[in-house]
């Protein structure tokens, strides 16, 4: 599987594959009980320069659908939905100095959280990579 | 997030080559940033960035009564206002005294002035200054408004080393003895005329900054802003513009003003002529300066490290009482920490004095500064 770069007349915006992606831009990386979790470089592109983040405390736990973390940029304020009940285990502190880390790295050193996974999760909850880039596709025409 | 259908301004596709991240403004479809809009602000406090901001709208003016007119209908008294000189910001001002706009007028020659109005009230400033033509029994004769804003457009070049970069566009070298708010018209830049380049920005002129925008056809400031770049300008986007202006306190038309803001609350003294009476809403003006007004515009910071933005209808607390809102905020590079504008009641509205922005529910400690806050 290759990475999918979307090109739209607004702007280019890459998909990494080996991620599950959600309806409202978070990306998901499965480990054995856990999983990563950050924005995809869509929603980035899309809040702009980001300038503070909000994280939860590790050991707190969050509803499917609940805010596991805030990113503000100067244009607007967007909450990160958690994918799953979860306990969240280890967050990015390095964002809070250097929040602009998911501009410059959505998928990598701009991840958000760590969580465990607290009862079920399935793989069809969320969009395939080709899904996903058909998303984008979609809001932008 | 949802897109609405706006103009494309005429250099898009040139922003996007040099990584413009776009978004909307006043209708515009422009780059908001080109990768990091702090470092962009920085560039144009210590050294040279380009904005395109063709999004402004443009107008030529023509007409045998262009400084009556003018005079009738705008807040500022023009009398000494001549050839070669931008008149500085002017407010239109509805009929209860109330912000429609802050316009600039160009003098270009006896019987033709340029405007430059905010993008969003591109065709509604034109509507009422046309109203108010025939209000006033003026003919087209007298006053007649070309709106030449999507055939033509306006590039800034901003910064401490602004006038290096037009030097090196071979821009006539006497631009270097412009004085705020001045031009020149028909200058000479990369070899081609323009209409106009002028000492001006709005990125902190008159405090901060130091820098010039040429007013051109779409061709021709294509080619300068290129070149500009070259020459080392920082491309920059409408982000930085914004938490340039908010740092020097600056005024944004819709967020920090509008037709309910009398310009004695919002402190906005470099469009007044106090005591002008013959034009409309200026009356209200004088009313207000006169009895007082019950709330006013402050600047404010957040505490070092704060980088929560405020954002427009933000309530403002002190202690218990609330006592204002808030109309922009951003984060500034410079002082390293969130800054914003609002208005406060006037019983409140003191250098120094200490208030609390509700945040998303969460109470943030501020201090009230004076312009310009850097």
């Amino acid at each position: 599987m290759e990475d999918i770069i979307v090109k739209t007349k607004l702007g280019e915006y890459l998909v990494k594959a080996g991620l599950l992606y959600t309806e409202t831009d978070e990306w998901l990386r499965k480990e054995g009980e856990t999983l990563f979790i950050g924005v995809t470089d869509y929603a980035q592109k899309k809040l702009k320069y980001i300038v503070n983040v909000e994280l939860p405390e590790t050991g707190s736990e969050v509803k499917k659908g609940e805010t596991l973390a805030t990113l503000e940029s100067v244009k607007s304020v967007a909450d990160v939905y958690s994918p799953v009940d979860c306990e969240v285990l280890v967050t990015n502190e390095e964002l809070l100095d250097s929040p602009d880390l998911v501009n410059k790295d959505p998928y990598g050193k701009g991840w958000i959280a760590k969580v465990r996974i607290k009862g079920g999760f399935k793989e069809g909850d969320y969009l395939t990579p080709q899904a996903y880039a058909d998303k984008i596709r979609e809001k932008e025409t | 997030m949802v897109i609405k259908t706006a103009k494309e301004v005429p250099l898009i596709d040139l922003q996007r080559q040099f990584g413009g991240n776009l978004g909307e403004f006043g209708g515009w479809l422009t780059s908001m940033d080109y990768g990091n809009p702090m470092e962009e602000h920085l560039a144009t406090r210590t050294s040279v960035s380009v904005f395109d901001v063709s999004h402004m709208g443009r107008y030529v003016i023509r007409g045998k009564k262009l400084y009556e007119f003018f005079q009738r209908v705008g807040s500022k008294d023009l009398r000494k206002f001549r050839e070669g000189f931008m008149s500085g910001p002017i407010l239109l001002l509805n009929d209860n005294g109330g912000i429609k706009d802050d316009v600039m007028l160009y003098y270009l020659r006896d019987g033709e002035w340029l405007a430059v109005v905010n993008a969003p009230n591109v065709v509604s400033d034109r509507e009422w200054l046309e109203s108010l033509r025939d209000r006033f029994g003026f003919s087209s004769d007298d006053v007649t408004i070309n709106d030449v804003t999507a055939t033509t457009t306006l590039i800034a070049i901003q910064g401490p080393k602004a006038l290096d970069v037009l030097e090196e566009l071979g821009a006539p070298s006497d631009i270097k003895d412009l004085r705020i708010l001045q031009f020149i018209p028909k200058a000479e830049v990369l070899g081609e005329e323009a209409t106009l380049v002028s000492r001006s920005g709005w990125t902190g002129e008159e405090v901060r900054s130091y820098g010039f925008e040429v007013w051109t056809s779409v061709e021709h400031g294509a080619r300068i802003f290129k070149k500009a770049i070259e020459a080392g300008a920082k491309p920059a986007g409408l982000i930085a513009r914004d938490s340039l202006r908010l740092e020097v306190g600056y005024l944004l038309v819709g967020e920090d003003m509008d037709e309910s803001t009398n310009p004695i609350e919002a402190r906005y003294w470099l469009p007044l002529t106090l005591g002008k009476t013959d034009c409309v809403g200026c009356d209200k003006v004088m009313e207000a300066y006169e009895k007082g007004v019950n709330k006013v515009r402050v600047g404010f910071k957040l505490k070092k490290g704060d980088r929560t933005i405020p954002r427009h209808r933000n309530k403002i607390f002190a202690g218990g009482t609330e006592v204002g809102y808030v109309t922009s905020g951003t984060y500034s590079p410079i002082l390293k920490r969130s800054v914003g504008m609002g208005y406060v009641k006037s019983t409140h509205a003191y250098i120094g004095f200490k208030l609390q922005i509700e945040i998303r529910n969460k109470l943030h400690e501020a201090k009230i500064l004076d312009f310009p806050m850097i």
